[in-house]
């Protein structure tokens, strides 16, 4: 009987190896968090806001060219607040299509809660790109947008960091900007109650926005 | 360019930007590469039809793991994801089996050892019906999803585990009758159908549930705006239950109707030796070749 060969032993260990060397590095800076958020001691999925702070008067414009003041017209309804941009890759198209989902599916109307997105990019943002960008979603949200400094006036009003350009867009639409990431939440009266981080699910959503309707 | 060992859920933006996996031409090189070196090792000749089903297998588990299928199916589209799975199920591991010659299987695994123990209580119908079953189950659950597809090892190791646990599935219903645990009609076309059956459950829950189950397809970038994970996991469900059934009720007609062939031909000839050995009896009789004393003795 002939000795065994030590290759495809060999070539096994190497290619193992090789393997963990490659599987345990992170493949990307930023690993995707697929597990959703995790309830809270009282039973919400958002994360309580514990600063006082409330929707600032800050003066923007709807899609239709109306002024709109931040602070004033979205009182008597609660309100969920995002500052985004139509060109965003993943976290603004995954958060209103998880709201409008989860508002679809549990029937929430956009009459019990207002849903207004701010566009950090008024460069590219035009208002039609905007109302054609939420029309994704579902048309009854509501888009504003103004000049940057306006846009940076009403983020420090609500100690959120500034728009800042991350780079080229890997698909070739220009730049990508980074922007808060979470959905700030407001009473009717204005005042800001939770947030939902990136990584908010339609499951979590269907447990909150119950409770918006009935608590705020 | 990007290079990454195996196909996971990245979070990053999809591009169609080449990214090859190490892993899977790793793999299909082995796979490939052991199986000639196996043959020449043995000093026996490729049997090309049986190669060109090993090749056709390997392809087939080649496709569905590098890029783009591959990354689309673990990282953005659930209806991709489950794709892979019919894949690796239901066409490239029957395929890989059929390739192997019953030489080489006696070869890895000599009568007695402890190797061919194991695959033999593996393979024992019922065990391989549980495995396979506890495998679909396991590895579809949102958990498994969501932790093991979000990096290259567990994503790795789920693949292995689908490939592992058809080809435990497949043993018995494709290898020849000769070896052991195979088995044969009836009892094979019912361990196929009842495979079949249960499979309706996972893709059930895929196609019947209001939320996206998935967190991994529900948070990934979506590859076009108004990309709805409802949707694309109630297509997962239809890919699982239609296209997996399909396939999988093709070959059981396709090894049914093989078999009642079999039987047909079996009895064609079984009939007509009868047909023959009565004729040339009717004509001994007519000869009077036969003896009065042969043609009157009591049968004993």
């Amino acid at each position: 009987m002939s000795p065994r060969s030590p290759l495809p032993r060999t070539c096994l260990l190497i290619a193992a190896a090789a393997m963990v060397l490659a599987a345990c590095s992170p493949a990307t800076s930023t690993s995707l968090q697929a597990t959703g958020l995790s309830a809270q001691p009282d039973g919400w999925r958002g994360v309580p806001i514990e600063l006082d702070r409330a929707l600032p008067d800050v003066a923007f414009e709807d899609t239709q060219g109306q002024p709109v003041d931040l602070g004033e017209d979205f009182l008597g309804d609660p309100t969920l607040l995002f500052f985004g941009y139509t060109s965003c890759p993943d976290i603004c198209p995954i958060h209103l299509a998880a709201i409008a989902s989860a508002m679809g599916e549990i029937g929430v109307s956009f009459d019990q809660i207002d849903v207004v997105f701010i566009s950090v990019d008024p460069d590219r943002d035009t208002p039609e790109r905007i109302e054609d960008y939420l029309g994704n979603f579902n048309s009854r949200m509501v888009g504003l947008h103004a000049d940057l400094d306006t846009v940076q006036e009403a983020l420090d009003a609500l100690d959120l960091p500034g728009p800042i350009i991350e780079g080229p867009d890997p698909r070739g639409e220009g730049d990508l900007i980074g922007h808060p990431a979470q959905v700030i939440g407001f009473d009717s009266e204005g005042q800001a109650q939770r947030a939902w981080p990136f990584g908010a699910r339609r499951s979590d959503w269907v447990v909150d926005l119950p409770r918006i309707v009935d608590e705020w | 360019m990007n290079v990454a060992w195996w196909c996971s859920g990245t979070g990053q933006v999809w591009t169609w930007r080449y990214t090859p996996f190490l892993g899977v031409w790793v793999v299909a090189a082995t796979l490939i590469g052991g199986y000639v070196w196996s043959h020449r090792r043995a000093g026996q000749p490729i049997d090309r039809r049986r190669f060109r089903r090993w090749v056709l297998g390997v392809i087939a588990l080649f496709v569905v793991s590098e890029w783009p299928i591959g990354q689309l199916g673990v990282g953005y589209l659930a209806t991709v994801g489950i794709g892979r799975y019919v894949v690796y199920t239901f066409i490239a591991a029957p395929l890989l089996l059929s390739g192997l010659p019953s030489w080489l299987v006696e070869r890895w695994l000599p009568e007695g050892s402890r190797r061919q123990r194991t695959v033999a209580a593996l393979t024992y119908w019922p065990v391989a019906l549980l495995i396979f079953n506890a495998v679909l189950f396991g590895t579809h659950l949102p958990v498994a999803i969501d932790t093991f597809k979000t990096t290259q090892l567990g994503s790795f190791g789920v693949d292995v585990l689908h490939l592992g646990a058809a080809l435990i599935w497949w043993w018995p219903a494709m290898r020849p009758a000769h070896e052991r645990n195979s088995i044969q009609e009836p009892i094979r076309a019912f361990y196929l159908f009842a495979s079949s059956v249960l499979m309706f459950v996972p893709a059930a829950f895929l196609t019947f549930s209001p939320l996206p189950l998935y967190g991994l397809y529900e948070l990934a970038p979506p590859l076009w705006l108004g990309f709805d994970p409802v949707a694309d996991q109630q297509s997962a469900g239809i890919v699982m239950n239609i296209v997996g059934g399909f396939v999988l009720w093709g070959i059981i007609a396709t090894l049914f109707l093989r078999w009642a062939k079999e039987r047909e031909a079996e009895d064609r000839i079984a009939r007509r030796d009868r047909d023959a050995r009565t004729f040339a009896r009717m004509a001994d009789l007519e000869h009077g070749s036969v003896d009065d004393e042969d043609a009157t003795k009591p049968a004993s």
